[in-house]
């Protein structure tokens, strides 16, 4: 097995074919006529990719005036298939009667798979158009509710997305 | 470097002494090569202990393993069956859809649901996006393989605008999450359907035009063709699915011969290599036969766009989901051959047993098989026909 093939000789070619450069010269036609057409590629850091509100980023809480939806039920935690959430539910005066006193995202585990948005009943957590993550070590990766909470303001997008296709 | 290896001595095709053309004996020796994990042409982290003599191949032997996952075992630990998906998102990457449908389809079947007609459509149409978005994968680092840098850009931008119409549905450009258990995460956004077709005719002029510049480029036909030959027995014998088994000549498609889904309400028909530049079952065939792949691709998915019925693509999903004791095996075609899972549930609420056979993993047990006696040089090429994804591959 392998090449079996026949051998090709030089001296069989056409002095065409063995200077290559009919298939040159097709390739390069196809090259420039693409170098007229509009630019495809950003210029990553300066120029920056904008999601649609339909992009699952990273995960983060919904705060509403002034305190987050989030009741602490649970739910989120316990459908994340990577095990990513904890919640710690204590209570409060407010109407809500339950919140969470911490909430930790691990965003080293989080897979971006979303089904937290999906069985919160609170839309409470949702999936923010951020997509650069970057940490120098572990614990740093550890996300708190101080780099969670995200007003209704900052996630209109998304939260209006979510009203239309559920 | 030069440590000897015995093998059987049916495989070695030059015995350790050959004559040179003055008629001496030459003595030579065989040399033991590593190419990976680390290396641009095997596609990911696969190394391939390569026994060469002078330039002959001897033998090849791949070491998998590195990006070993425990995908089978997470997925007896979820919490429920819902929670397996994104795992097989991660199994082939770079064709996650494919991936999902074939484990819906499992699940489904064993809980017995009628999935609606929209939603059997949708799937259609975003599989067959998929593979386009895949075979344009596998084409391009081909091209690259071969020595072609230009096609690999071409490949990538159209790939970039089928992971647009993916965002622009379920919100991830890579690993979607998006086929559920009797539906779908989300219905499609009312602009997709013009947008798919947008994509479609835009696409098909541009697969002639790579066709123009790669498939049929004289330097590329002599560099592929008669290179890496599987013949149809070995490529049965070996198990081999997807372009691999077609480019040999075997005529053998899921999507026809063990219908799923609405592809049985689709005119289309599968592609096999007939030899054209060299041997049936050359480098060339497996490539030619994932470029006509992707035009029928795009045939089915115009199909699908105009069939394309409305109703709820949720209506379906079950509230909890608890299939009865049993096994089961469901099959479908992905852009690298037959995806099958087979799962065991004991009754509850998680699988007992997942087992996924992935096309990538046997389809590579015969790289060895096609390399021998062929030029280092090619292996390259060979493996890069095989187009094997190492995530699916170890799983
Ligand atoms: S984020 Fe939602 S699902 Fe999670 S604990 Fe809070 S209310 Fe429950
Ligand atoms: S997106 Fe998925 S993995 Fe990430 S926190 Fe939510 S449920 Fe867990």
């Amino acid at each position: 097995m392998g090449s079996t093939g026949k051998i090709i000789r030089k001296k069989d070619l056409s002095i065409w074919q063995k200077s290559y450069i009919p298939e040159i010269v097709k390739g390069l036609r196809q090259t420039i006529a693409e170098m007229f057409k509009p630019k495809f590629t950003i210029q990553y850091p300066e120029e920056r990719f904008k999601p649609q509100p339909s992009f699952r980023g990273r995960p983060v809480l919904v705060q509403e005036n002034e305190v987050e939806r989030c009741v602490a039920c649970g739910l989120c935690s316990r459908v994340c298939p990577a095990l990513a959430i904890e919640v710690q539910a204590s209570e409060t005066p407010l109407e809500k009667e339950r919140y969470p006193i911490k909430f930790e995202i691990n965003m080293v585990r989080c897979i971006f798979c979303g089904f937290c948005e999906e069985v919160c009943p609170e839309e409470a957590i949702v999936m923010s158009n951020e997509y650069e993550l970057v940490f120098s070590s572990q614990e740093e990766a550890v996300f708190g509710k101080d780099k969670l909470l995200k007003t209704t303001e900052e996630l209109k997008d998304r939260l209006e997305f979510l009203r239309q296709n559920r | 470097m030069s440590e000897t290896k015995t093998l059987p001595t049916e495989y070695v095709s030059h015995p350790g002494e050959i004559k040179s053309s003055l008629g001496h004996t030459v003595r030579t020796d065989e040399m033991i090569i590593n190419m990976g994990p680390q290396h641009p042409s095997t596609h990911g982290v696969l190394r391939l202990e390569i026994v060469v003599d002078g330039e002959i191949i001897v033998d090849v032997i791949p070491h998998i393993g590195y990006l070993h996952r425990c995908f089978e075992k997470h997925a007896e630990h979820m919490t429920n069956y819902q929670q397996v998906i994104p795992y097989c998102d991660r199994l082939d990457y770079c064709a996650a859809i494919n991936e999902e449908h074939s484990y819906v389809l499992a699940v489904e079947r064993m809980l017995k649901i009628e999935v609606p007609e929209r939603v059997e459509y949708i799937r259609v149409i975003m599989a067959e996006l998929q593979r386009i978005a895949s075979h344009l994968i596998a084409v391009g680092t081909f091209g690259i393989d071969a020595g072609a840098f230009t096609p690999f850009l071409y490949a990538f931008h159209d790939r970039e605008l089928i992971l647009s119409l993916f965002e622009m549905t379920c919100g991830a450009r890579l690993l979607y999450n998006y086929f559920w258990i009797g539906g779908l995460s989300h219905d499609l956004p009312p602009q997709f359907v013009d947008k798919a077709k947008e994509f479609c005719t835009y696409f098909k002029p541009r697969i002639k035009e790579f066709n123009d510049l790669l498939t049929y480029n004289e330097i590329f036909v002599k560099r592929t063709a008669n290179v890496g030959v599987l013949p149809q027995d070995v490529a049965i014998n070996f198990a081999c699915s997807g372009p691999m088994l077609r480019g040999s000549g075997v005529n053998w498609d899921l999507r026809r011969d063990d219908p799923y889904s609405v592809y049985h309400k689709i005119e289309w028909e599968p592609k096999i290599g007939k030899g054209e530049m060299g041997t049936v079952g050359d480098v060339w065939d497996r490539h030619i036969v994932r470029m006509r792949e992707m035009e029928e691709s795009v045939k089915i998915i115009e199909q699908a766009l105009a069939a394309l019925p409305a109703g709820n693509v949720q209506a379906a999903i079950p509230k909890r989901i608890r299939p009865d004791a049993g096994e089961i095996y469901a099959r479908t075609e992905t852009p690298r051959g037959e995806l099958g899972f087979y799962i065991i549930s004991d009754g509850s609420g998680t699988p007992y047993r997942v087992k996924g056979r992935a096309p990538a993993f046997v389809n590579l047990s015969v790289l060895p098989e096609i390399s021998r006696g062929g030029m280092i040089a090619d292996l390259v090429l060979i493996a890069g026909s095989v187009d094997i994804v190492l995530g699916q591959v170890d799983r």
